[in-house]
């Protein structure tokens, strides 16, 4: 039942052995020692376990392990290799996040959302997070630092 | 003016680099090693029964299975504020979803499948689901022993009934005084039960080794409290609380829901059934909904009295809350309401009755704003009501009845320093109060709605903090304390505090998350308190280690130590402009004197918090006497919204919260907590609720149906205001406001769609459904 | 949470290999996007011998446009609906529609087809649909099916797909007079919610219109009597209301934890009114733009 796959993780090459019925949340966590991807509901309500598959945010949770078998798979961890981007940079500066247990999923998205719109106004900033539940900030002081960071 | 360096400025969160870049680790973050056991619970399905037998044979049969534990096993009643809850349940279960026993597995998909196995044989009984059924004739006694519970001296259970505790404020004489009113209104508002939504669930892990050493590793506001209850809980096993030791790691979210002890007590003990192996319990999301505390409902009856110059001649304030089915912790909330009922309002005659009364539903406890909000709803809603039948202005009235400094509070003590007018003034002044808008939309409505608020943190009247403080070599230093960093800045604003004493800046101080054995102890991290008490402790451990290095430079050095002071991390004289000797050169090593001997050595300070003044005994039938209370923080709130009546959805162009929190000690923190704050209080209102069904059952126990804002589903502005009117005993003037900040955001919204709409909705939530039946059923009967 | 049962996974090379494991295992499954799927597989509410992938099955990607036919493969996810020219140009409503689906880590994962075969009652894509004819196209042992979406939902969470047969994609005739349509979403949160009340509409330049309520129902229902009623009808406002009147005859939506039966029934008029005048709006080239709700 076991199945060997390899996989890109954070830019490099993963193989581990995975059953079908291993979530790529778990996987990640407990296999494979990346935390940035958190388990706030376990079934895609919340978005905290976000990562990315070939560039795009995807609930980890939601996902099997299995799945991901020659994708390109990027957590927080896999943002970082040169450092703080600039948009962490700006998270910071404006005292984004509170409790932080929301921000890796949110980083990501958002991070995507540059990716494809590098000047996106405050609507489509709202849309690009609004799978990423927060209940500590009131959104707007991570809206803000985009904001910021874009204009 | 001041002239603070550190104080007063929007420093950048200490742990900010630690959450941005994911590093942050959290309960689930932590690593035990392949040894760890992983347990589930069996839980009840009826919200009340008796259990009969408990048959565990089938799941002990399933490999991996470790061990299987039962109310049996620790026949214990424990509690915060009250002794009336059980590890697991004992002969009977009182909520659907309580713990009846746990599997032990070596993984978490045996131990799942295992808990599916037990069999519980159950008789059940009538469940009591509102307050109205447990205060009826004859109701069932959901804790029949309820007279031989312990409990702090401040609760009044009432026995042979399901009342825990019953918290009465007399002063004056209503019935005269609602005699003498020109106008008197009497209505009823109810509030359902909420769920706190931290993103991050509940999770426990505990060790008990071989040596008899019990570590709990814990998401939680409360250390210290859960170690002695822990120890309190298990003291039969002989623990002392040396022996016991709770680690907590960053919290992801707490809002109250994290205080005390809930799930973690069962950290606490299956570690003790499965010795030298740690032992880990996480909730699922549908599990912190329904077995974690519960912002409890409550069903408030007021009537208050009034002149028609407006003066407020008396209120009559009956509060019925549901306090679920152990209330050890919602106890408290019930009595701090209770002897605030009046909210910031100068009224000489009151009679407050604020009733904990016991339900088959899940136990309440602690949620932000710590029952003020709840009672705020009614009461702001009511003090709207009677400005339309005075025929005036909402916010002159209230200017008129609101609270001074030095005013009686409702147990005879003195109100303290406050700005409460300034934040009237600048909130009106911001919301253009008085000023109609009208939408360009047909279909639109526009309204505005005001509130007061007030809280006091609830808190034993001997809850303290403590600090410690040492230096390092490069005279950077660590600040231990036990508050938690729980989101809300506050390891920030401690490290500046320390900076301002010492002149080391922010950058150079790290505070990290507490372990008691290490850190010195603190009540909880509640009641908006730690600002102001774990503050006051930080600074006087500032203060301390200031003052050994002032003795060390007199000594060592010869300098007077009245001449000394502290700049840029450096000793400085005020009358030798030359000297200047920098902390890192002697902080750790001492100071070499000629003979080659040196002097001092690391220094460390000390600090500690206790309010000496506070006082809980009072008279039980008036509370008059004592001085439960150590003070308030007050504030005021407006909005904008804009309705539209045929579909009832409800947008809110603008938002206004002043809250005076003494002394901004960051006033970016303090934004924050009101950004956040008062979209939880939105959310409160315009669409959260707990829905159960005839049975007990919660049927919204997930994000899809009991969902919080998103992104999307903000204000268009919030305009934070900072009132400073500084609280006399707070760390340069501060006192608490991260609770304050949602609690009026249900009446501003009630007062708002009455303004547009002229429909008084008494019920929360205030849903676009709610709104929208009520405009299309107006005039309809 | 981890999956209690165990399966197989097979990531599909070709549509014979599906078929082939289709009728060789009795409990198969197909995955796709995985956004409903894994939480069933999670639960235990669907407990498969083999889970069959076919996201490697490149040409289930393809939205194609040829013979006045839209083809929206099976692989399609939400994300791509919504970045697709084809379908921005041409058929506006599905933009519209999948931007009010979840948000975008569901949105880029789930896809058109695994939506219309979870066939939940508050599913979006139903009425857009249902409006547009569209026809779900089956393979299987007994070789291809076209199936009208009509006869597609069936019920709860049930539709009229076999056990042993995979969908390939939807077909969308492209309707040949000029149209324009509004898709409206009754929700409590305007970020990532389900629906209360949704609503299709297509309007033609002729004043003929399609119309189709979703989440009031176990399926989605075609508000047959409106039509008639309105059809090749100047919309004046007593029209208008005589065709809200009709809603309750149409549709006879329940009281559940997101909406009470009568919210749903006063908002499904008022979404009427308000998508059938954006609709026509946009038809004569004004109106909101699409992907801006009416309500």
């Amino acid at each position: 039942m076991k199945k060997e796959i390899g996989f890109l993780l954070n830019g490099e090459r993963r193989t581990i052995e995975v059953s079908p019925s291993e979530i790529l949340l778990e996987v990640l966590r407990d296999r494979l020692g990346l935390n940035s991807p958190k388990c706030g509901c376990d079934r895609g309500d919340c978005g905290t376990c976000s990562v990315m598959i070939n560039g795009k945010t995807v609930r980890s949770c939601l996902v099997l392990a299995i799945e991901v078998e020659d994708q390109e798979v990027v957590t927080l961890e896999g943002i970082m290799q040169n450092g703080l981007t600039p948009l962490q940079e700006s998270f910071l500066k404006h005292n984004s996040f509170q409790c932080g247990f929301c921000a890796p999923g949110v980083i990501l998205s958002t991070t995507e959302l540059l990716a494809k719109n590098p000047h996106p106004n405050k609507e489509e900033i709202q849309e690009a997070i609004a799978g990423n539940l927060c209940r500590c900030t009131g959104y707007s002081p991570i809206i803000d630092a985009v904001v910021d960071l874009v204009k | 003016m001041d002239d603070y360096k550190f104080i007063g400025k929007s420093s950048v969160r200490v742990d900010g680099k630690v959450k941005i870049s994911g590093s942050a680790q959290f309960i689930d973050d932590l690593d035990f090693g392949p040894n760890l056991l992983f347990a589930e619970i069996v839980e009840s399905k009826f919200a009340h029964a008796i259990i009969n037998s408990i048959d565990t044979s089938e799941a002990e049969k399933i490999p991996g299975v470790v061990k299987i534990v039962t109310g049996k096993d620790f026949p214990f009643r424990f509690g915060l504020y009250m002794h009336d809850r059980y590890i697991f349940a004992q002969d009977r279960v009182r909520f659907v979803g309580e713990q009846v026993a746990a599997v032990i597995a070596r993984d978490a998909v045996t131990a799942k499948a295992a808990a599916k196995l037990v069999k519980v044989d159950y008789t059940e009984l009538t469940p009591v689901l509102s307050v109205e059924q447990a205060l009826g004739d004859s109701p069932f006694l959901i804790h029949p022993d309820l007279k031989d519970y312990h409990h702090v001296p401040w609760f009044f259970p009432q026995t042979n009934s399901n009342v825990a505790h019953l918290r009465k404020v007399r002063n004056g004489n209503v019935e005269e005084a609602f005699a003498d009113s020109d106008f008197v209104l009497d209505d009823v508002y109810t509030v359902p039960r909420y769920a706190h939504c931290a993103l991050e669930v509940h999770g426990a892990v505990g060790l008990l080794d071989h040596s008899g050493r019990l570590t709990v590793w814990t998401a939680s506001q409360s250390p210290h409290t859960q170690r002695h209850l822990f120890a309190e809980a298990l003291a039969p096993l002989g623990f002392q609380h040396k022996d016991v030791r709770v680690i907590t790691s960053f919290v992801g979210g707490g809002f109250g829901g994290k205080a005390g002890v809930s799930m973690e007590i069962l950290g606490a003990a299956l570690a003790t059934k499965v010795k030298g192996n740690p032992v880990k319990i996480l909730w699922s999301r549908a599990q912190e909904f329904y077995n974690t505390y519960q912002r409890q409902g409550v069903v408030a009856r007021l009537k208050v009295g009034v002149k028609n110059d407006g003066t407020i001649t008396a209120l009559e304030h009956t509060l019925y809350w549901d306090a679920g089915a152990y209330v050890e912790y919602g106890a408290n909330v019930v009595n701090a309401a209770g002897l605030s009922a009046t909210g910031p309002y100068r009224i000489p005659n009151i009679k407050i009755d604020s009733f904990c009364v016991y339900t088959n539903l899940p136990p309440g406890g602690p949620y932000r704003g710590f029952g003020y909000s709840e009672f705020l709803f009614g009461l702001e809603s009511h003090i709207n009501e009677l400005a339309k039948k005075i025929k005036m202005d909402p916010v002159e009235l209230r200017k008129k009845n609101a609270i001074r400094e030095g005013d009686r509070l409702t147990y005879g003590a003195k109100m303290n320093p406050n700005g409460l007018m300034e934040a009237i003034d600048k909130v009106a002044k911001e919301i253009e109060w008085g000023k109609k808008e009208t939408s360009s939309d047909p279909n639109k409505v526009i309204g505005k709605g005001f509130s007061l608020f007030w809280k006091a943190p609830a808190m034993p009247p001997n809850a303290s903090s403590s600090a410690f403080l040492k230096f390092n070599e490069d005279a950077s230093l660590n600040i231990l304390v036990s508050g938690m960093e729980i989101g809300q800045g506050y390891l920030t604003v401690l490290a500046q505090i320390a900076a301002e004493v010492l002149s080391v800046p922010v950058e150079k101080i790290r505070v990290e998350t507490p372990d008691t054995d290490r850190n010195p102890y603190e009540w909880q991290t509640v009641a908006s308190h730690v600002t102001w008490g774990c503050g006051n402790a930080v600074k006087q451990a500032a203060e301390d280690a200031r003052e050994q290095i002032f003795d060390l430079i007199e000594r060592a050095n010869g300098k007077k130590r009245e001449e000394l002071y502290l700049d840029d991390e450096c000793v400085r004289s005020k009358v030798e402009k030359d000297f200047s000797l920098p902390l890192k050169n002697f902080i750790i090593s001492g100071i070499q004197k000629e003979d080659g001997t040196f002097r001092g050595g690391p220094v460390i300070g000390r600090g500690m918090f206790m309010p000496e003044f506070a006082s809980a005994l009072s008279d039980p039938e008036t509370s008059q006497g004592g001085h439960p209370n150590v003070h308030y923080t007050v504030g005021a709130a407006a909005v904008k919204i804009e309705i539209d009546k045929q579909t009832g959805k409800v947008k809110i162009p603008k938002v206004v919260l002043a809250v005076d929190c003494g002394k901004a000690l960051n006033p970016d923190l303090v934004n924050g907590q009101i950004t956040g704050g008062i979209l939880q209080g939105i959310a409160t209102v315009l669409y959260e609720d707990m829905r159960f069904d005839d049975k007990g059952k919660l049927i919204n126990a997930n994000f899809s149906d009991y969902k919080i804002p998103t992104a999307m589903d903000i204000p268009d502005e919030v305009v934070p205001i900072i009132i400073e009117v500084a609280q006399p005993d707070g760390p340069y003037g501060a006192r608490g406001m991260g609770e304050h900040t949602m609690i009026p955001a249900a009446p501003i919204i009630a007062n708002a769609v009455e303004d547009a709409l002229g429909i008084r909705i008494k019920s929360m939530p205030i849903t676009a459904e709610k709104i929208a039946l009520a405009v299309k059923n107006r005039g309809k009967d | 949470m981890a999956i209690e049962n165990q399966y197989e996974y097979v990531k599909a090379k070709n549509l014979d290999e599906v078929v082939g494991l289709l009728q060789r295992f009795k409990n198969a499954v197909i995955l796709s996007g995985g956004t409903d799927l894994v939480e069933l597989l999670k639960t235990g509410a669907v407990h498969p011998d083999v889970v069959i992938d076919i996201k490697g099955l490149d040409f289930l990607k393809d939205i194609r446009l040829g013979n006045n036919i839209l083809w929206i493969g099976a692989g399609v996810t939400f994300s791509e609906l919504i970045d697709s020219e084809i379908i921005n140009e041409h058929f506006p409503i599905i933009a519209e529609m999948s931007k009010t689906v979840a948000s975008v880590g569901i949105r880029n994962r789930a896809t058109m087809v695994g939506n219309i075969c979870s066939a939940v009652p508050c599913m979006d894509s139903g009425p857009v649909l249902s409006v547009y004819k569209a026809r779900i196209i089956t393979d299987g042992q007994i070789g291809e099916r076209q199936i009208p979406i009509e006869q597609w939902f069936v019920g709860n969470r049930k539709t009229a797909l076999f056990k042993n047969e995979i969908v390939k994609g939807i077909s969308i005739p492209v309707p040949d007079k000029k149209h324009s349509g509004c898709f409206v979403k009754l929700r409590r949160y305007s970020g990532e919610d389900l629906a209360q009340v949704n609503l299709a509409i297509l309007a033609f330049d002729d004043y003929s219109f399609r119309i189709t309520f979703g989440a009031v129902a176990p399926t989605p229902v075609r508000a047959m009597r409106i039509e008639r009623l309105i059809n090749r009808m100047k919309l004046v406002p007593e029209l208008m209301e005589k065709a809200q009147q009709l809603v309750e005859d149409d549709i006879a939506p329940i009281t559940d934890i997101r909406a009470t039966k009568e919210y749903r029934l006063h908002m499904a008029k008022v979404m009427l009114e308000r998508g059938l005048n954006a609709a026509l709006d946009r038809l004569n080239g004004g109106g909101p733009a699409y992907g801006k709700s009416v309500i």
